[in-house]
């Protein structure tokens, strides 16, 4: 029973790292698609001679002249639309591959500028950057939170071990003596172990399901209430019970071994 | 196999790596359904002699043989096939002690994964026979020290094995006690025919059955008529 806490803390951390990547994943590609560039041109350019410039430019849209030129136009009252529209330069709204850090971006904005077409290029660096800084703050902390779970877990896990070689060592010695493979020497650990991987598995996806079916709608969060199967996907089910069966595994046969009879 | 359920030819045992021989150039045979006595003093190397029985010891030299299995080069299955047709007996009994008796009494049944049907009898069966049978249910630190090596006999006995090895049997045991073990294992031998090598300081005054005497002396061993 005492193994099912440890057990717990390592599937809870795994299960957060998961629903954490699967969020930031989800927000990152919403930042992507909300992210743009920029670009005035001297002449009309096309999707291709953008990319050519830089491969990380997934798109380029191209912003309407008329309107403006029509809202200027209003402005200035004696000018007819015509001649401002051709005295107007166009506008490109770039999309990235990526979510990129400001260097990156500063890196195209040089690219671009460098083209004898661009006019002009505003990247929005400074929300952007703060953006991603924060961003990449959180994905920080948190991974070496689910770092520092696992392994004190993974000591807690290597205490029990003792605790198990300590109570089962002389009946797995008797056992050897009397011609029992190493599977039965170890079956009531196995037993035990599977029993509480099972538990631990159980107990750590309904931690993640209850946060899915009766707290996202309320989380306040709009990803979340969006999206709420980022919170517990049924593959994660399947991930928590291998890697809980393959601790249970690797720590039975670890204290099997070690209970064996010393041969001189 | 023939008719030598141990036989030990030039026989060297040693402990620290080779370096501390116990046991040097010894040969002997034991026959099958034979009752062997191995004495000798303190630290002659009786259990070591018999741990190299068990395969718990890889002899340094020679050749020793039993049922069949040479132990000085025998895989880690062979040994297991081989122990699990032995009989062993110890001086500190080695019951599990988280099991009942009647669960301790089977084990060489359930490592050979009889049916827990023919467990049951035949724990029964064992129990009445080593007069335990009121004690199935409890466990071995409940019983006196005569009981529970009374239990280890009934273990020895339980899959009817071709050798039963016994480590100072009656060492912690009072003299009445130690009369009833001795009993029990003159019917193993004469009624089973079980092949019996006891290691012991003491012979039994009273010994109704005939045995062989070997003694373990400046490393080697000797019969004694």
């Amino acid at each position: 029973m005492m193994f099912i806490l440890p057990l717990m803390s390592i599937l809870l951390g795994i299960e957060f790292f998961l629903v954490f990547d699967r969020v930031t994943t989800n927000y990152e590609e919403k930042l992507k698609a909300n992210y743009s560039i920029l670009v005035v041109t001297k002449k009309q350019m096309d999707e291709a001679k953008f990319k050519k410039i830089d491969s990380r430019i997934a798109d380029a849209e191209k912003i309407g002249r008329k309107k403006i030129a029509k809202d200027i136009a209003e402005g200035l009252g004696n000018t007819t639309g015509r001649d401002i529209l051709n005295a107007l330069p166009y506008f490109y709204s770039l999309h990235l591959n990526n979510y990129l850090d400001s260097e990156d971006t500063a890196e195209i904005e040089k690219k671009l500028l460098k083209d004898p077409w661009v006019k002009k290029v505003e990247t929005f660096g400074e929300s952007h950057s703060s953006k991603y800084n924060l961003f990449i703050f959180i994905k920080i902390l948190f991974w070496t939170f689910v770092a520092l779970m696992s392994t004190v877990s993974l000591f807690l896990i290597v205490k029990q071990m003792e605790v198990w070689q300590m109570a089962h060592r002389e009946r797995m010695r008797i056992m050897e003596i009397f011609g029992a493979p190493m599977l039965l020497r170890s079956a009531v650990l196995f037993r035990m172990g599977i029993v509480d991987a099972i538990m631990a598995t159980l107990l750590a996806s309904a931690v993640f399901l209850s946060l899915k079916l009766y707290w996202a709608d309320r989380s306040g969060i709009e990803l979340l209430m969006e999206r709420k199967e980022l919170l517990f996907e049924n593959s994660d089910l399947l991930i928590l019970i291998s890697v809980s069966l393959s601790i249970v595994i690797v720590a039975v046969m670890s204290v099997a071994i070690k209970s064996r009879e010393v041969k001189e | 196999m023939s008719n030598n359920v141990i036989a030990a030819s030039r026989l060297t045992l040693a402990y620290d790596g080779g370096k501390k021989e116990i046991i040097k150039n010894a040969s002997f045979r034991v026959g099958r359904g034979e009752f062997v006595f191995i004495t000798g003093p303190s630290g002659s190397g009786k259990s070591t002699l018999l741990k190299s029985l068990y395969g718990a010891l890889v002899p340094k030299s020679g050749s020793l043989v039993v049922g069949g299995f040479d132990m000085g080069n025998i895989s880690h299955g062979r040994l297991q096939t081989l122990r699990s047709n032995l009989g062993i007996i110890f001086q500190d009994y080695k019951l599990i002690n988280e099991w009942t008796v009647e669960k301790n009494v089977v084990l060489p049944l359930i490592i050979a994964g009889y049916s827990s049907d023919i467990q049951k009898t035949q724990a029964q069966k064992l129990l009445r026979h080593v007069k335990l049978s009121e004690h199935a249910e409890r466990f071995p630190l409940e019983l006196s020290g005569g009981e529970q090596q009374r239990v280890g006999v009934a273990r020895a006995l339980s899959k009817n094995p071709f050798l039963i090895l016994a480590d100072e049997p009656t060492g912690n045991l009072d003299e009445y006690s130690s009369n009833v073990i001795w009993d029990l294992m003159e019917n193993a031998c004469a009624q089973l025919g079980s092949t019996i090598v006891v290691v012991t300081h003491r012979i039994p005054t009273i010994f109704n059955i005939p045995y062989r005497h070997l003694i373990i002396e400046n490393k080697g061993i000797y019969e004694v008529n």
